[in-house]
């Protein structure tokens, strides 16, 4: 009885958050490519041609192209952001110096403000080094704020005990063939973990590119389908939907190490 | 440990305020309009440049701005000029991006969009006067780019279409005896789209036969088409020919007639009336024969088209036959004339003109470009008698031009006619029209929901109380101008 009742439950919850999005997924398959010919919520007929439209249409809105530009920054931070946040976290872990307690205060107050609040300061800086209308001015944004999140990071190094790195010291490893030849093997899980959230984080983000990518041909889809006609209703939908492709494949290929790695970060040894 | 996180803070905090005194960048230039026109505009073509142009968006979709670019670059080959596609959404910022070198070298854009960034030195003032198209194009709508300086006049834009409201109906959705029950005056126009009444009863006539149709359908809530109906009976913007924002004048002359009008026909329609959403499925429920007729402006009938083509074909036509059905079946026109009581109801009444809020849509040479002259130059380009001609041919947009209004015929040359009679009221250029649509909107917001409020909760139940509610929003109009100023 009870576990029929949590079923139920689950069932409605899940209802609840899945419809938008089986609203969006139908919508975008609409033939009519307006909202306002839908029988009650959903679309009266079915056809594939917005997705069409939207790849072979591309002369006022670029879909592949906008595509491939997330493509590039998400892959880009996913990559540099990763890098640094793992070192940050080891380094926090690992080393013993002075300022390491203040940083870690500072850092986590600092980690309470929104990012968008130093937007400003962020677009004045980009106009000097000239990276505005520049994807890798994005990347590296994205990859420079990522180390501010290295705390889960550090609880999973936090993990593995300095005893094995002593004895390879004793051994004759050095610092940097402590990291690479010990805890990195060690902290796949983790590193995937870290990797799909800088990926996830640039994909969607809207407010960056919005103020940094001034050119129709540097958008990132989230900042194209803004830009969007309000007669494109379809269009929108359609690229909503495909935009979630690539990420929900990437989910699904590696969310076995993801779920370890975020169990892993939360127990300490 | 404490002092020194404290010094270490001061410290930090101080440079951070000192970041914001340095001087400022050295791609930050100055806008020089005030300085006139000959300092900036030599005649002498800037050598081997490349201008970005910023075009609007139906343009470059119907191929109409690779056509200009293509000419444009053809004819400057020999000087090394080039124009290309500035690539930037056509709601640009070049108060912000301009400074900084980021925003197009010649842009497009309405009237009031160019006259404030006019008012904050964002571009120049042209020498128009010297300009080809000068003599071709009318006062009234070169008055839309005019700006009075320490008593000397300058241009900061160079017209090339009009925009206004326009009706659009479906011939084929005309009730079939329309010739001996809906014309009166035998003049082979339908009367619905000749006056108001007639729209008006059969709007009512086609709900009624099926409650699921209406005739005309449009958001009375949206500032840019309802103003037209109180301008027609006195109603203005602001006084001194739309300059004077001490004078506000929604309420002014038998405006309250107009709103009354306006109450009328949101009486025929349904709720969707109160807000945006007729805006935007006018193009799919006028196709779908939901709709007979709607009002929209001029630069949207391809849009339209393209609804009612996709229509045809899901009947069974073929897209050649499709098109031409429905290039025969929709119609665009001028907007009906109104009673001059505003008694929608009334039998054979007096008619006078509908005035309609209306822009000028031209371009405009940005203040932060590095090649002037060579902008000026694809402007001039941009707005000779073969392009303005081209562009209303295949966007349907009505030419500023006088020559290529005459031209293209049809529509345009009426939109030619009604802006030189007057019957078009130009949106203000100056700063406090921004003021204007807040108050105005929620006005019309009232007047819509009052057709489906009961006797008892309407907040405008008479002539006399809408007359008061026009007062107050001139009111709210300039305090919301003269209160921080």
């Amino acid at each position: 009885m009870d576990t029929t009742v949590t079923y139920i439950l689950l069932i409605i919850v899940a209802f609840i958050f899945f419809f938008p999005c089986l609203w969006l997924i139908l919508a975008s398959f609409s033939k009519s490519g307006t909202i306002y010919s839908f029988d009650g919520f959903f679309p009266k007929e079915y056809s594939f041609a917005s997705f069409e439209k939207l790849f072979t249409d591309t002369s006022l809105y670029n879909y592949p192209q906008w595509f491939f530009n997330t493509l590039f920054v998400a892959a880009g931070s996913c990559v540099l952001g990763t890098f640094l946040t793992i070192l940050t976290a080891y380094t926090m872990s690992r080393f013993e110096f002075k300022a390491r307690k203040p940083i870690m205060k500072t850092t986590m107050v600092l980690g309470m403000f929104p990012s968008f609040m130093g937007m400003i300061a962020v677009y004045l800086l980009m106009t000097q080094f000239n990276l505005i209308n520049h994807l890798w001015g994005l990347i590296l944004i994205y990859s420079a704020g990522a180390p501010m999140g290295y705390l889960t990071q550090k609880g999973f190094f936090d993990t593995i005990p300095k005893a094995i790195d002593e004895a390879a010291r004793i051994d004759g490893a050095t610092n940097l063939q402590v990291f690479t030849k010990i805890n990195l093997p060690l902290s796949k899980p983790m590193i995937v973990y870290t990797a799909l959230t800088s990926f996830t984080w640039p994909w969607s983000d809207f407010i960056l590119p919005k103020l940094l990518l001034k050119e129709k041909n540097l958008y990132t889809v989230a900042v194209g389908l803004m830009s969007l006609d309000e007669t494109e209703f379809a269009r929108f939908a359609a690229g909503s939907v495909f935009i979630a492709v690539p990420i929900v494949i990437l989910y699904f290929c590696l969310v076995k190490n993801m779920v370890n790695g975020m169990a892993a970060g939360a127990v300490k040894g | 440990m404490k002092r020194k996180s404290a010094l270490f803070l001061a410290v930090v905090m101080g440079i951070s305020l000192l970041t914001g005194c340095g001087g400022t960048s050295e791609s930050k230039t100055d806008a020089k309009s005030g300085q006139g026109t000959n300092g900036v505009f030599t005649g002498e073509l800037e050598k081997n440049v490349t201008i970005r142009v910023l075009e609007n968006d139906t343009a470059i979709s119907k191929g109409y701005f690779d056509e200009l670019i293509n000419a444009f670059n053809e004819e400057y080959k020999d000087k090394g000029i080039t124009a290309v596609d500035a690539n930037m959404d056509q709601y640009l910022d070049l108060a912000n991006d301009g400074p900084y070198g980021y925003g197009p070298d010649v842009l497009y854009q309405a009237n009031d969009v160019i006259m404030q960034y006019a008012e904050g030195k964002h571009i120049y003032p042209l020498p128009v006067e010297s300009m080809e198209c000068y003599k071709e194009i009318p006062k009234t709508a070169w008055d839309a780019y005019k700006t009075e300086v320490d008593g000397n006049t300058y241009y900061c834009g160079v017209p090339i279409n009009v925009q206004t409201a326009m009706l659009y109906y479906r011939t084929d959705l005309l009730p079939e005896d329309w010739q001996t029950t809906w014309d009166k005056d035998g003049n082979q126009v339908p009367d619905m789209v000749e006056n108001w009444n007639d729209m008006y009863a059969y709007s009512l006539q086609r709900h009624q036969e099926d409650a699921s149709k209406y005739g005309y359908m449009k958001a009375i809530y949206d500032v840019y088409f309802s103003s037209g109906f109180l301008f027609s009976y006195g109603g203005y913007v602001f006084g001194d020919n739309n300059t004077n924002p001490e004078d506000i004048g929604f309420s002014k002359g038998e405006a309250e007639k107009g709103a009354w009008v306006l109450s009328q026909l949101a009486s025929a329609m349904n709720e969707e009336c109160i807000d945006d959403t007729i805006n935007t499925n006018a193009y799919g429920k006028l196709a779908d024969g939901t709709y007979f007729a709607t009002i929209s402006t001029p630069d949207v009938y391809s849009t339209f088209l393209d609804e009612l083509v996709m229509e045809y074909e899901k009947e069974g036509l073929s897209t050649e036959e499709a098109k031409t059905k429905a290039q025969e079946n929709l119609v665009m026109t001028t907007v009906p004339k109104l009673p001059k009581s505003g008694d929608l109801s009334e039998e054979n009444p007096e008619l006078i003109d509908a005035k309609t809020m209306g822009g000028v849509n031209g371009y405009a040479v940005s203040a932060y470009t590095k090649a002037p002259n060579a902008s000026l130059a694809f402007v001039e380009f941009a707005a000779s008698y073969d392009m303005q001609v081209k562009r209303s041919e295949m966007l349907g947009v009505a030419p500023a031009r006088e020559d290529a209004a005459e031209q293209v015929g049809g529509v345009s040359q009426l939109l030619y006619q009604n802006l030189e009679k007057g019957t078009i009221v130009l949106m203000p250029s100056i700063q406090e029209v921004a003021q204007i649509w807040t108050p105005a909107q929620t006005f019309f917001t009232d007047i819509a929901k009052d057709a489906f409020r009961s006797e008892s909760e309407k907040k405008y139940p008479d002539i006399t109380s809408m007359k008061a509610g026009l007062e107050s929003v001139d009111k709210q109009i300039h305090d919301a101008i003269f209160t921080l100023k």
